[in-house]
């Protein structure tokens, strides 16, 4: 019988179990064991929170009655140490143990730190937790000299930031459109040239080293001319956390492998979010890095420790901001034989439905939050629709979904 | 349409048909006298529902959500908001939503502000 769940790391993953679990009616003991002060959301930490416009405890992911509320004992400034689960116990690194029936990860990862020669000197910075924020945010002041490595999701965000806050913002990234996979390339082409159309400047290369010079950390590029900046942000991905799991002999392979229940290779150890890796049918999956991925883990994760169906799977969804546009995707456009524009690239609101086979597959909107909630609800109900419906915006999309 | 009745009366705010089932409008603050302005929201039922408009979590018009099956999708990070209670059903908002009591009466939709559904 299980009635003590102990779950590691308090992000949105690890949060979202405990809510899981007591909105499903677990009456057991539930401890979430967190490094930080208080669990909170990442998404603000490349936003406002690194702006400087809200602090950490606007960013809470549930306010300080809640863990009490929800009979969930938060341990707080507590990391792990190891785990035992044949002896039934969570080792924390300080020597206290804490007894667990069952062990949720919710671990996260760190920020990927590529080779580069000289990175590791104070000014190369990496952004994952508040505190990475706090640092950078520093050196964030107007007129200074940042070098972003790397424009994915995490470095375009950082641009903007920096930017707003009056930095020289210079971001170098070896891909010609960075999300391409995830938006296509028209749109992944506009969403990068963003960045110049604000005042920053973009390189297409890699950086070979980091130096220290008189003023400030020279950045070697190649091909093009070295340049001295005051400040770098590397911004190249994550490493998911799995050293608890492999030093406790769980299956780790690109992140610790789960099931479709998020059940370890140990039945008493499940996983979430950044850190799981799904493996269905004996085929490894990619891990997903997004917050509402995160939640669904949870809940299923839940569901399957209360012994309860999970819920029903839908299509993904994320969410960016640059510059003050939002950008939403829902589903996989990678997958689409046609697609359809609603509004014109450029201007806003703006979508993009991928379609294949008379059904919708992904989307991508721009500052517009019907298309891409339309879309879902497609996928997730399989409805039939035509190209030329989607891309007419005196079609009603509420209405395609109900007709 | 703006002339302020008395509360127990409510005030006519809207024409049901004004709202679109499934959507929202916003019912300014001069008009209901709330700290927020209002979000007048039309259930895929027909029937019609008010909050308060801001998102608890970030600044986003509940009235640009999506309403269906008794929530409201906020229309930024996805947070749901049950329309009776203003109950919050998922991250990133962790605080409810203020709901106030709506009539219909005779296609008119009558607001009561601050009290309770």
């Amino acid at each position: 019988m299980t009635d003590r769940i102990a779950v590691v790391g308090g992000g949105v993953g690890g949060v979202s179990v405990v809510a899981a679990l007591r909105a499903g009616g677990f009456v057991g003991d539930v401890i979430l064991i967190d490094e930080g002060e208080f669990p909170y959301d990442r998404p603000p930490l490349s936003k406002a929170y690194l702006a400087g416009d809200v602090d950490l405890k606007s960013i809470a992911l549930q306010p300080p009655e809640w863990f009490d509320d929800h009979r969930v004992q938060l341990m707080a400034h507590s990391s792990v140490g190891a785990l035992r689960p044949g002896l039934g116990v969570v080792e924390l690194a300080d020597g206290r143990s804490v007894r667990a029936d069952k062990v949720v990860l919710a671990t996260g990862g760190h920020a990927l730190r590529p080779p580069i020669r000289g990175s590791a000197r104070a000014g190369v910075h990496a952004l994952r937790r508040a505190h990475d924020a706090d640092r950078l945010r520093t050196a964030l002041v107007p007129g200074s000299r940042l070098l972003i490595v790397g424009a994915g999701l995490v470095g375009a965000e950082v641009a903007s930031t920096a930017l707003y806050l009056g930095c020289q913002v210079t971001i170098v990234d070896p891909v010609v459109a960075p999300l391409a996979a995830v938006v296509g390339d028209e749109i992944a082409s506009w969403l990068h040239g963003m960045h110049t159309a604000h005042g920053a400047t973009v390189l297409r290369g890699v950086v070979e080293s980091f130096q220290d010079s008189p003023d400030g950390i020279t950045a070697v590029l190649s091909g093009a001319e070295p340049r001295v900046f005051d400040a770098v942000v590397l911004a190249v991905g994550m490493a998911p956390a799995t050293a608890l799991a492999r030093d406790a002999g769980l299956t780790v392979d690109g992140g610790i492998v789960v099931d479709p229940m998020q059940v370890t290779s140990n039945p008493a150890v499940l996983a979430v979010g950044d850190v799981a890796r799904p493996c269905a049918g004996g085929v490894l999956l990619h891990r997903s890095e997004h917050w509402e991925a995160a939640q669904h883990d949870a809940q299923r994760a839940a569901a399957t420790i209360l012994g309860v169906a999970p819920p029903a799977a839908g299509a993904s969804w994320f969410w960016t901001d640059r510059y003050g546009t939002h950008v939403e995707v829902a589903g996989n456009l990678a997958g689409a034989d046609e697609f359809a524009s609603r509004g014109h690239r450029g201007e806003q609101p703006y979508a993009c439905f991928g379609l294949r086979g008379g059904r919708v597959v992904g989307a991508v909107a721009v500052n517009d939050s019907a298309s891409v909630r339309a879309a879902r609800r497609m996928i997730d109900r399989g409805i039939t629709v035509s190209a030329a419906e989607l891309g007419d915006p005196s079609v009603d999309l509420r209405r395609l979904i109900k007709r | 349409m703006n002339a302020r009745l008395p509360v127990s009366e409510g005030i006519r705010v809207a024409a049901v048909d004004d709202i679109p089932e499934g959507e929202g409008i916003v019912i300014v603050r001069s008009i209901t006298g709330t700290d927020d302005d209002v979000a007048l929201l039309r259930d895929d039922d027909g029937s019609v529902w008010a909050l308060d408009n801001t998102c608890t979590h970030a600044e986003a018009s509940l009235a640009e959500g999506w309403v269906e099956g008794g929530q409201v999708e906020c229309p930024l990070h996805s947070s749901k908001f049950c329309l009776k209670t203003g109950a919050v059903d998922g991250l990133p908002a962790t605080k409810d939503a203020r709901p106030h009591r709506v009539e219909v009466r005779d296609g008119q939709v009558f607001l009561y502000p601050g009290e309770r559904p």
